[in-house]
């Protein structure tokens, strides 16, 4: 099917709207949103539930019938714009909305893979994407399927038509920023981060009205600038981040500081609170900005009405390896004794694991979640790493000769973890991370240009630790640490995870495979190869009473875009850009 | 031009002599470059003096003209491509010469990945370790990492400065004064690391970073800072373009940064030496006879010979 037959699609909108049945005409509301972890004929959340588990209540695929789970339909992005595919499927009314690189959305037909509609994105010439030109997936709310595009908008599209109904730029691209992320949508309000590379953007969290686009309120993540919100269009001051400028950051440096907020958010309908991550600080080099350099790659805990920095948790100060500290912060209870424990976990690229109070971003509990790491010998009794001085990356501006000494650090900048979302199991009470057993080697080299100017670049280069695998996939008890079992990936994994109340944990791999683990013991119940790598995330949902397994499958993203041995390992892997979609064979009801 | 036509016969004659012992195949695509009429060449944008649109709505400034005169000499049509820097030189080459850029995806040109590429880049420095530095890509090898382009015709030599203004500062004859005295520079450079490293950070505090030498130089017009460092020929055209007494460049050197000069020249692709031998047949002599130079002076600029022609 191609774009431009007009007809022919309003006609197959109007009949896959007839076929629909009840909630054919039903807008998604806040409550829908708000309920998406217990509903399961639905997911209209990025993360199946606002808290971002990625935890189905669904029981019908289990361990003994996973194995018969059989494909019936896949699409096909289309176009020669094959690129890395990571966006998470979203399902309303028999409606599958799913993003795809390029800045763009496809809405097909959950029963037949046919498709709706298609939007793509104009994107100007010139924009900078640090990391493949992915997009993470779209967010819906009342009739609108919204999402973020690489030159930093939103848009609002029609979920029937697919027409544009608004459309608002977030930041400037000519700036160096972006949008890849799904937007969060909590009470009528689309909350969205901005990506940036190096080049000096300053990272914030932002509202938009879902129905209107308006700005509502922006709050900058980095320590000195000031935060506002929008009353009646007028813009009012409300505190500036971290109290004052300069009290973690030399000179004038806070202005151009980094901390992109580019994974996006969670939000927590218990306390109330948006929790989002932010990235490195910028400039790479650590010796420049001696100081925490807040909130550069920490957490940080906002009033979803205000924007205000309820709390904090920095999980690298003074990062100098480049471990964002951008990913996903999921809030989850658990009993200790007779006390229920509101907590939040996360699982950051520098190689820890960390479990915070959600109330107040206190400290409880945090540990390797990864074999190896060399840049910190542990965390003390508030979490706050503790530094190995001679694993830091050297000062450029004291290399003698053409390459400074060379830094071996683990993990390497690509993380412990990177952005592929992890899964809590309600069931297990176990957390299954998608990780990576890789370091890198860091020198300063005074061979380098920018725009016709001499430049000291940092030279780099990822190698996996062992021979036979990097990607290991962990179920992880965060009120031990304990690893309670792994799988083993020869490729590194970059994909999300999703478990169900059945105990099935899915995943896909680069490889091709989408995978189902049995989620008390690990062992590989099922795979099936989608033809591409999958670094995108599965979800499941019911539909005319079966139950259906959706991925997406496409290899890209940042691995191959680096150097090393890693990006050996993984050039053989074809390119793809499909959503396969699966369940049982009616027999087996 | 008596050079021109030369050059013609020359690549008349050379022409010849490569497509009979070595077949079409290994001249065509010099050969279609001749035929196409046009010759692509990038430059960057909005970086003047050197290539930038001017109040006239007209393209302009150094790189601008020897773009001309380079299409003019091959008796070509100038195609402008205008470059965005990426993070650094690597990947301009791979965004704007042997690859194309990852949002190209019309696939509507003629190199196998169907992206548009220039023929020749332009201010692309000359620096033969950078050509041919090597990468660790793993098992023990270390492999080139620009191999697919060559870097020739050097054709300006080129230097950090620093402009201040007379009035806060007669003169700066060392960065001493700057523990004292507000400085603006362009963030992410060598200046800007150099500035907030020296004297043990000592500077840090009062060094402003700025998005351009642009936003640094106005900030020294403004009051805000003393001074503003950047690359020579940035500052000499801001310098010009103000004319102010005021403010003045100064002749302090830089024991501190890691290099202190660079070459530049241009890139073309290694399979298209030929035509680098040609553009190179076109630079030299304009170097040497000084037409180069009047380039420069017309936009108020300093010229310096690349150490190539230190002879």
């Amino acid at each position: 099917m191609k774009l431009g037959h007009g007809k022919y699609f309003a006609v197959s909108a109007l009949f896959a709207a007839m076929t629909l049945g009840m909630h054919a005409q039903a807008a998604v509301t806040d409550k829908d949103i708000l309920q998406d972890h217990l509903t399961t004929d639905r997911i209209v959340t990025d993360g199946m539930g606002l808290q971002k588990q990625r935890f189905s209540p669904l029981t019908k695929l289990n361990k003994d019938n996973v194995k018969d789970l059989r494909p019936v339909w896949a699409f096909s992005f289309g176009g020669e714009k094959q690129r890395g595919q990571e966006a998470q499927p979203i399902v309303v009314d028999g409606v599958m909305y799913v993003s795809a690189s390029y800045s763009r959305v496809f809405a097909v037909d959950a029963r037949t893979g046919e498709e709706l509609w298609e939007y793509n994105a104009r994107l100007p010439d010139g924009i900078m994407p640090c990391c493949d030109v992915i997009n993470r997936g779209v967010g819906v709310y009342d009739n609108l399927v919204i999402f973020g595009t690489l030159d930093a908008r939103l848009v609002a599209l029609d979920k029937d038509t697919g027409r544009v109904v608004w459309r608002k730029t977030v930041a400037d691209y000519q700036e160096g920023y972006s949008i890849t992320a799904a937007p969060l949508i909590v009470n009528g309000k689309v909350i969205t981060g901005v990506a940036g590379g190096e080049f000096g953007v300053i990272g914030k969290v932002e509202a938009y009205d879902a129905k209107t686009g308006n700005l509502l309120w922006t709050r900058p993540t980095v320590e000195g600038h000031m935060g506002y919100v929008y009353e009646d269009g007028k813009q009012v001051e409300k505190g500036i981040t971290g109290g004052e400028a300069g009290k973690t950051w030399p000179g004038d440096l806070w202005k151009t500081g980094g901390a992109a907020t580019w994974l996006g958010g969670t939000y927590d309908p218990d306390t109330n609170l948006l929790f989002f991550g932010t990235g490195n600080p910028a400039p790479w080099n650590s010796h420049l900005r001696p100081g925490d350099n807040l909130y550069s790659s920490s957490r940080l805990a906002l009033n979803p009405d205000t924007g205000e920095i309820v709390w904090s948790f920095q999980t690298t100060p003074n990062d100098g390896w480049d471990y964002d500290g951008v990913n996903e912060v999921i809030p989850f209870d658990y009993k200790e004794g007779n006390k229920t424990i509101k907590a939040v976990a996360t699982a950051d690229r520098n190689g820890f694991f960390y479990v915070l109070n959600r109330e107040d971003g206190r400290f409880i509990r945090g540990f390797p979640f990864v074999d190896k790491i060399t840049w910190a010998s542990g965390l003390d009794k508030n979490g706050r790493p503790i530094f190995v001085p001679e694993n830091r990356p050297g000062n450029p501006a004291k290399t003698d000769g053409p390459q400074g000494a060379t830094v071996t650090t683990a993990p390497s900048f690509l993380g412990g973890k990177n952005w592929m979302p992890m899964a809590y199991s309600q069931e297990t009470g176990l957390f299954y991370v998608p990780s990576n057993e890789w370091e890198m080697d860091i020198w300063n080299e005074d061979v380098a240009y920018r725009k016709g100017a001499a430049y000291l670049g940092a030279g780099f280069t990822i190698r996996p630790i062992h021979d036979d695998y990097i990607g290991v996939l962990r179920a992880i008890d965060p009120k031990t640490g304990k690893e309670v079992w792994r799988h083993n990936n020869y490729a590194p994994l970059w994909g999300g995870v999703m478990t169900t109340k059945s105990n099935l944990v899915f995943t896909g791999n680069p490889e091709g495979y989408l995978m189902a683990f049995d989620a008390k013991t690990g062992e590989m119940l099922y795979r099936f190869n989608t033809g591409s790598g999958i670094v995108g995330t599965p979800v499941t949902w019911e539909m005319d009473g079966e139950q259906y397994v959706s991925v997406v499958s496409g290899w890209g993203g940042a691995v191959p875009l680096w150097g090393g041995e890693v990006a050996q390992r993984v050039s053989n892997f074809n390119q793809g850009g499909s959503v396969f979609t699966f369940k049982l064979p009616k027999a087996y009801e | 031009m008596g050079i021109k036509r030369l050059l013609k016969s020359c690549t008349a004659l050379t022409l010849l002599l490569v497509l009979l012992p070595w077949g079409q195949a290994s001249a065509r695509p010099f050969d279609e470059l001749m035929a196409s009429g046009f010759v692509r060449i990038a430059v960057y944008k909005d970086f003047p003096p050197y290539s930038f649109i001017n109040d006239a709505g007209e393209p302009a400034g150094v790189d601008v003209e020897i773009a001309r005169l380079i299409a003019d000499e091959m008796g070509l049509e100038l195609d402008l491509f205008w470059m965005l820097p990426d993070e650094d030189l690597s990947d301009d080459l791979r965004n704007y010469l042997w690859r194309g850029h990852v949002l190209d995806h019309e696939h509507k040109h003629e190199r196998l990945s169907g992206k548009k590429v220039a023929d020749v880049m332009l201010r692309v420095p000359y620096d033969k370790d950078f050509n041919y530095m090597r990468g660790y890509i793993g098992e023990g090898v270390y492999a080139y990492q620009n191999d697919l382009v060559v870097m020739m015709s050097p054709y300006q030599r080129e230097t950090w400065k620093l402009a201040h203004d007379t009035q806060r500062l007669e003169q700066v004859r060392t960065l001493a004064v700057f523990q004292y005295h507000p400085i603006g520079v362009e963030m992410e450079t060598v200046p800007a690391f150099m500035l907030t490293s020296v004297f043990n950070g000592n500077l840090r505090k009062n060094v402003r970073h700025f998005r351009s030498p642009e936003q640094a130089f106005l900030a020294m017009t403004e009051g805000e800072v003393a001074a503003a460092m950047g690359m020579r020929g940035e500052l000499e055209w801001l310098l010009n373009q103000h004319s102010d007494e005021r403010f003045k460049m100064g002749d302090t050197t830089f024991p501190a940064m890691g290099k202190p000069h660079w070459d530049i020249g241009i890139a073309v692709r290694e399979a298209d030496r030929q035509l680098g031998y040609l553009v190179e047949g076109i630079l030299e002599p304009l170097v040497l006879n000084g037409e180069l130079q009047e380039i420069y002076q017309r936009y108020g600029l300093t010229y310096e010979k690349p150490a190539f022609f230190d002879f």
